[in-house]
């Protein structure tokens, strides 16, 4: 009897393998794919694809592939060169930018690209029904735009500005004879079905799963060997790097914990590129100094002598990235690398802090100045995992110290209202860059009220730097400036600056010619190794 | 029992407004409003006050400018016709943004709902029948383990082991269709469609077995010791009859009270799951509303849950005053 159950039993077991073999080949679903096109992932899905009124990041990046400017810049050195701009010409008096069309390009439809083009795309932007507020503020100074024949068209600046080539150069541009057509620009429908003059053109949007651009047979530049980008929408990092590993993805951003842990096996590295690239950005804990608190240019900077910012890039980001001591770019010539992170020095911060009066009076380990304890919360958006350990180990580090710090954490929106409204002691967050930054923004004391120097950072000094930087279009002036700039801000800490992070991209080998530049990468010079080989 | 019914459809339309006012108040006065958002930090406020102004006219565009009680007022008179808006992420009218999300959502809580309901009824019944038995504490602790299980640690397991080609490669990795699927045949598709949502169903399942089992074999249980049951075995009856005719049937009596959920449940999706497997469905559609202050799209989906909600309390009474005469009774009198 026993010897028939084991036997029943076996049977089942062959029987129950069969079905799930058979279950597994019906799963099998893998149709042919081109093996010329390049699958990225985009960790959120675009609203819409217009340059002009998206103001996502994940938005620019598929679109630099289907619209164009007219410059761009270099991959390498980031200067800017001519792109629908054949040539451009500056005015004497630095207030007219005139650039002249390369003829015979054409949006994908096949129409011309003219100069009412690029009219109608900064009529659009200045339009108040056209919801573009971002793009609004940088044409804000550009009183008009002409257009002097069918090829070329003439910024009007209102005041001279040192980026001012930039900002008319990289104007978003879309076609007129497509939008132009009564309807709302803000809910258009081609919005989703953009129509442009780049080396790819819009092929399908799956919502909430891909989008697929499909190479751009009228491209008059140098066609590139993909024939598609396909970006897939995977919101689960994990399970986006887990699609990488079985060859359904090419290309992803990973965290600094999947590029240390999760990709470093023998079968992986034979597999994937592994690159990582600097951009413009950096990340910062930032002093609120119209608090009684942070007023004091020695609180401030103890405050930056108690942040172990070596140990938190070793702990927390696996010792991948610098440390800044400033606001530009760190690989920018306007950053001064002569200057040297303050360092964690804890009996330093107390001697500051006691110069500036605060001390334990009353022996209970809080230090105290005029009957008032050293307490204050420190702001961040909740759901930053970098944030909120970094908040951990900063309380750790300024109990030790007699400082009490409470953390607040907020849901993005709330925090961006918090910051707006200056309702926050300490405060934890990024910038992005440009290649060249203007500090006026973040740092120019008209800027506390109603601008972005959150922090109320004000010096004389500084102000007359900034302004007389706006208008100094000599590269060599402009860095002594920023350089002096630099130094100001290392002595004031108004903020107490952290890291700029490295991008970490992997990308299959299915691909030759991957090469990492200044910019980062550049997908129309990658070739498909399989096939040329 | 028509005036009855008449009196409680005619609640519901005071009970709608008073619903959606307060949801249309609560997001306009919570921090934070879409044209801030969108801008950033870094944008809108690079020209200082003027940067300003221009985020003032952009409010204006959307109607943020005015107070709270007109923007009601000019989302409510567009209702009446049935028209949804236009989502600010993408200007695509909303209706069609939930037409998109909502099949997906339904198709998987339909099939999971089912699941749910055809393990755990008769597993409740069993358990109610068992008391105390071996079978009973077992299934009891095996319940509970599933049910403290969180499912986005679940989802993330099943995916790595079962998908991720490291240890078994049986499934797909996330979303609802294979690429190109479009080129399958009918049969294929669904198929496929079908291949996909195992790991979904399963991770949205395996929690709801512990809830409605319980609630079945309390109910159950409850009735089981009832006289009328007793008096059904002295009768003689066949056990069969007595636990599936006259104890189950009255058992369903509390289970009505369940109807109120299962509308509205079905068409809320799981941020969770759906983030997980990659599937865009009215979990996230919401999830994304809200974090990004998308009027449109919050309010529509709030009153579609608010209408089906309303409906499953309507239903459930209904049933009450069908199944339970006393109701009927009272609502006479």
């Amino acid at each position: 009897m026993r010897i028939l159950n084991i036997l029943v039993f076996g049977a089942r077991c062959i029987a129950l393998c069969v079905a799930l073999h058979a279950l597994t080949a019906c799963g099998d679903f893998s149709s042919v794919r081109d093996p010329r096109a390049l699958y990225i992932h985009l960790g959120s899905e675009p609203g819409h694809l217009n340059p002009i009124t998206s103001t996502e990041a994940v938005a620019s990046s598929i679109n630099q592939h289907i619209y164009e400017t007219l410059l761009d810049r270099d991959y390498d050195t980031a200067e800017l060169i001519p792109r629908l701009a054949e040539s451009w010409s500056i005015s004497g008096d630095r207030l007219r930018y005139r650039f002249r069309i390369k003829k015979g390009i054409q949006w994908s439809d096949g129409v011309e690209l003219t100069a009412d083009d690029i009219v109608y795309s900064f009529k659009t932007i200045k339009d108040p029904k056209v919801a573009c507020a971002p793009l609004k503020v940088y044409y804000i100074d550009v009183r008009e735009v002409r257009k002097i024949d069918r090829y070329t068209v003439e910024f009007r600046y209102s005041t001279q500005y040192f980026r001012a080539l930039e900002i008319c150069g990289t104007i978003p541009i879309v076609p007129k004879h497509v939008f132009d057509n009564g309807t709302d620009f803000n809910t258009h429908k081609n919005n989703r079905f953009p129509v442009g003059t780049g080396p790819f053109r819009f092929e399908r949007w799956d919502t909430g799963k891909r989008i697929v651009l499909v190479r751009n047979e009228r491209y008059k530049g140098k066609a590139p060997d993909l024939h598609r980008i396909v970006y897939r929408i995977v919101a689960e990092p994990n399970i986006a790097l887990q699609m990488v590993k079985k060859g359904e993805m090419d290309v992803m951003s990973v965290r600094a914990i999947q590029w240390v842990r999760q990709t470093n096996s023998k079968k992986f590295n034979e597999g994937f590129y592994k690159l990582q690239y600097y951009l413009p950005a950096y990340n910062y804990i930032g002093w609120n100094a119209a608090r009684p608190l942070f007023a004091d240019r020695r609180v401030r900077l103890a405050m930056t002598h108690l942040v172990n910012r070596e140990a938190i890039l070793d702990k927390l980001l696996f010792g991948i990235g610098e440390i800044v001591t400033g606001s530009s770019y760190i690989h920018s010539k306007g950053y001064d690398k002569s200057i040297k992170p303050w360092p964690f020095d804890p009996a330093r911060a107390r001697e500051l802090l006691a110069e500036a009066g605060w001390r334990d009076t009353n022996g209970d380990g809080i230090l105290d100045k005029g009957g008032k304890k050293f307490t204050f919360t420190f702001t961040m958006p909740s759901g930053s995992k970098f944030a909120e350990r970094l908040g951990t180990i900063m309380k750790e580090d300024l109990s030790k110290a007699g400082i009490t710090m409470d953390i607040n954490r907020y849901e993005w929106a709330v925090f961006v209202q918090k910051l707006h409204q200056r309702d926050f002691d300490a405060v934890t967050l990024a910038w992005s860059l440009s290649w060249e930054d203007d500090p006026y923004q973040l740092w120019h004391s008209t800027q506390v009220v109603g601008g972005s120097n959150f922090c109320s950072f004000k010096n004389a000094e500084a102000d007359d730097i900034i302004i007389r930087l706006r208008k100094e279009f000599d590269e060599n002036r402009r860095i002594k400036m920023y350089h002096r700039f630099h130094r100001i801000l290392h002595e004031e800490q108004p903020y107490t600056f952290l890291y700029c992070l490295p991008a970490q991209v992997v990308v299959s080998r299915r691909f030759n010619d991957v090469k990492v530049h200044l910019r980062g990468l550049n997908y129309l010079e990658w070739k498909v190794a399989a096939i040329d080989d | 029992m028509i005036k009855y019914l008449v009196r409680r459809l005619l609640l519901l339309v005071p009970t709608f407004i008073g619903i959606s006012l307060i949801t249309y108040a609560m997001i306009r006065l919570a921090p934070g409003d879409y044209t801030t958002l969108r801008a950033g930090l870094q944008g809108e406020l690079k020209a200082g006050a003027i940067g300003t102004e221009i985020i003032e006219q952009e409010k204006k565009l959307y109607g943020l400018d005015k107070p709270v009680i007109v923007g009601y007022w000019d989302w409510f008179k567009k209702l009446v016709v049935l028209d949804f808006g236009v989502s600010r992420k993408d200007g695509r009218p909303v209706a069609e943004r939930i037409g998109e999300a909502l099949p997906i959502t339904l198709s998987l809580n339909i099939i999971s709902m089912i699941i749910v309901y055809i393990i755990s009824i008769p597993g409740g019944i069993v358990s109610a029948l068992k008391k105390d038995s071996l079978y009973d504490r077992v299934s009891s602790l095996v319940l509970f383990v599933l049910y403290s299980l969180p499912s986005f640690w679940v989802g993330l397991l099943l995916l790595m082991v079962l998908s991720g080609g490291d240890y078994l490669n049986l499934f797909p990795l996330g979303g609802i269709i294979s690429d190109w699927a479009e080129d399958f045949s009918f049969f294929d598709r669904m198929v496929n469609i079908a291949w996909h949502l195992v790991l979904p169903v399963v991770t949205l399942t395996y929690g709801g077995f512990a809830f409605l089992s319980r609630y079945t074999r309390s109910t159950m249980l409850d009735v089981v010791n009832q006289q009328y049951i007793m008096t059904a075995r002295a009768k003689g009856l066949t056990e069969k009859r007595v636990v599936l005719v006259h104890a189950f049937r009255n058992s369903l009596v509390p289970l009505v009270t369940l109807m109120a959920s299962i509308l509205p449940g079905l068409l809320g999706g799981s941020v969770i799951v759906e983030s997980i497997f990659s599937i865009p469905g009215m979990g996230m559609l919401a999830f994304e509303a809200i974090l990004a202050r998308d009027i449109p799209v919050i309010m529509a989906i709030a009153s579609i849950s608010a209408v089906l909600t309303l409906i499953g309390i309507l239903i459930a009474d209904i049933l009450y005053a069908v199944v339970d005469p006393r109701i009927r009774l009272e609502a006479r009198q």
